[in-house]
C-alpha cells in the first residue's frame, strides 16, 4: 500500500485504544477483537482519533522523535499497511 | 481423572459472555442456550449484574458481550451499558433485532454502547421466519441495521449457517455490503444445546461446506477493504478441532441468568463439575481457583494423542463438551479431530444426516412442548 501524503487515516470505527492496568499495557479493543498494539503503534493510533492527513502524521512523528521524515515515512507505510489491512485504520481517499 | 491440586490461574480473561436472560422473541432450532431455560423469576437483579461488572473489569475483562435469549427484553440493560462504559469495558449487543425501536436503540448508543451484532437468519423472507419462528422477522432486522447505522454505531451481521439456507450465502454477503455492515460473521452451526438436538435437521452436505469455503474466499478478496469476513466451519467435517472458548477457562468468562458462572455454554453438559453462582463468590475465586475452572487447564488432563501432539497448544485436544456428548468422556480427544480413533465414524454421521430428508425442528422455547413444524 502507497500513501499519498493528502490521503488522510483515522481509526476504523468501533475501535478504542486505551490503557489496562491490569495487563500493564495498552489494548486496541475492535468489534469481537482484542489486540495488544506495539508501542510505536500506540503512539501511532493516539494521533488518528480524527482523519488526519499522512503528510501531518509525519510531520508530527518526526518532530516528536527529532528523525527525518523520510525515515519516519518509510517506516510508517509499513506499519500502516498492516493497521488498514487488519481493519484497525482507514484510508480516506479524494476521488479518483 | 486426574485430581492435581494446581496454584490459581494468573491469566485474566478477556471477554465476559452476559447472557442476561434466557427470554427471546425468537425459537431458533440452533439456539446455543441449554435445552432447560431459566425462568424469568430467576434472573439476577440489576445490581447483581452492575457488581459483576465491576469485578469483571478489575480481574482484566476488557469486553462486554450481552447476550441471552435477547438481551434487549432486560429493562435494565440501558444501565448495564452505562456502567460498562464507566468501567471502560467495550459493549457489544448481540440481538435478534426484531423488538427494538429507534428510540430504545438510541438510549443505548447514548449509554455508550460500542458495537451492535444483528443474527440475521435467512435472507429469504420466508427462510427468516420459518428458522426464526417469527412472522415477518426480515424486515424488522434490516430496518434495525439501518437504524444502527444511522446512530454511526459499528455493525456485525452475524448469519449461522446450515443446509436450509447455505445455498443463499451469496446473499448474505450482498446485504451486508448494503446495510454498510463493519462485518459479517458467517458461522456453521455448532451442535451444542438446541443445535444438538436439532443436527439432523441442520447438518449441511459437504458440497454445501465447500461451497461456503468458496464463497467467502472470493468475497474476501473482492470486498475485504470494506467488508471483514470471520469464517466458522461445522466440527464434524473438519480436520483439526476448533480451540473452543479458546481453550477451556483460557479467555473467556459466561454468566447465565440464573448467576452460574461457567467456561463455555455447554459445560454444565460435563458430570461432575459444579460451578459457582456469582451470588455465591467472587468472580476472581471463581476464574483463578474454583475447581469447575482449573478442570480442564493446562495439558496434564489431556489423553493421547492429545498429550503429546504439537497442535495442543493450538487447540488443547479442542471442545470438552463435544467429547462428552459424543464419546462420553470429557477428558478424550475431541472427535472432530483427524487424529481422534472416532473421527471417521463422527464424519460419516454427518454425511448420512446431510444425505437424509430434514427431520422438522424441534424450536428452542422456555415451556415444552413446541410444535413441530416441517423443516
Amino acid at each position: 500500500m502507497s500513501l499519498a501524503p493528502e490521503d488522510r487515516l483515522v481509526l476504523a470505527r468501533g475501535v478504542r485504544v486505551r490503557f489496562d492496568p491490569v495487563r500493564n499495557c495498552h489494548v486496541l479493543l475492535a468489534p469481537e477483537r482484542v489486540l495488544f498494539p506495539c508501542p510505536t503503534s500506540v503512539e501511532i493510533l493516539g494521533r488518528l482519533a480524527e482523519p488526519r492527513p499522512f503528510a501531518e502524521l509525519v510531520a508530527g512523528l518526526a518532530a516528536e522523535f527529532d528523525a527525518p521524515e523520510e525515515e519516519i515515512r518509510a517506516d510508517l507505510e509499513g506499519l500502516l499497511a498492516d493497521l488498514v489491512a487488519q481493519h484497525v485504520v482507514r484510508v480516506e481517499r479524494r476521488g479518483p | 481423572m486426574n485430581a492435581i491440586p494446581r496454584e490459581p490461574w494468573r491469566e485474566p480473561p478477556i471477554g465476559l459472555l452476559a447472557e442476561l436472560t434466557h427470554r427471546c422473541p425468537l425459537a431458533c432450532p440452533y439456539c446455543s442456550n441449554p435445552l432447560e431455560l431459566t425462568a424469568r423469576e430467576r434472573e439476577l437483579s440489576t445490581e447483581v449484574w452492575l457488581r459483576v461488572l465491576e469485578e469483571a473489569a478489575a480481574l482484566g475483562v476488557l469486553q462486554l458481550h450481552l447476550s441471552g435469549g435477547e438481551p434487549t427484553l432486560r429493562t435494565d440493560l440501558e444501565a448495564i451499558v452505562a456502567r460498562a462504559r464507566a468501567l471502560e469495558l467495550y459493549s457489544n449487543l448481540i440481538t435478534a433485532g426484531v423488538g427494538v425501536s429507534e428510540r430504545r436503540l438510541e438510549a443505548l448508543a447514548k449509554a455508550g454502547l460500542d458495537h451492535v451484532q444483528l443474527s440475521v437468519q435467512d435472507v429469504d423472507p420466508e427462510g427468516c421466519d420459518r428458522i426464526g419462528g417469527f412472522k415477518g422477522s426480515l424486515a424488522r432486522k434490516v430496518a434495525f441495521a439501518r437504524a444502527v447505522r444511522a446512530l454511526g454505531l459499528p455493525l456485525t451481521l452475524n448469519a449461522v449457517v446450515h443446509r436450509h439456507n447455505l445455498d443463499r450465502l451469496e446473499r448474505f454477503v450482498e446485504l451486508a455490503l448494503e446495510l454498510e455492515a463493519d462485518r459479517l460473521e458467517v458461522a456453521h452451526v455448532q451442535y451444542y444445546g438446541w443445535a444438538l438436538a436439532n443436527r439432523a435437521a441442520l447438518m449441511p452436505t459437504r458440497a454445501q461446506l465447500d461451497r461456503s469455503v468458496e464463497i467467502v474466499k472470493a468475497a474476501r478478496e473482492r470486498y475485504g477493504d470494506r467488508l471483514l469476513i470471520d469464517f466458522v466451519v461445522p466440527d464434524y467435517y473438519a480436520t483439526h478441532p476448533k480451540p473452543c472458548a479458546s481453550g477451556w477457562g483460557r479467555a473467556v468468562i459466561l454468566v447465565a441468568p440464573d448467576g452460574r458462572v461457567l467456561p463455555c455454554h455447554a459445560a454444565p453438559t460435563i458430570p461432575g463439575l459444579d460451578f459457582p453462582s456469582v451470588k455465591d463468590r467472587p468472580l476472581a475465586w471463581i476464574w483463578h481457583e474454583s475447581p469447575a475452572f482449573q478442570r480442564f487447564r493446562g495439558f496434564e488432563w489431556m489423553q493421547e494423542p492429545c498429550r503429546s501432539c504439537p497442535r495442543r497448544e493450538i487447540d488443547f485436544g479442542g471442545c470438552r463438551c463435544q467429547a462428552m456428548q459424543l464419546l462420553g468422556d470429557p477428558e478424550a480427544t475431541d472427535p472432530a479431530c483427524s487424529l481422534s480413533p472416532h473421527h471417521a465414524r463422527i464424519r460419516a454421521l454427518a454425511e448420512a444426516e446431510a444425505a437424509s430428508a430434514p427431520p422438522p425442528f424441534r424450536y428452542r422455547r422456555l415451556a415444552e412442548p413446541a410444535a413441530a413444524v416441517p423443516a
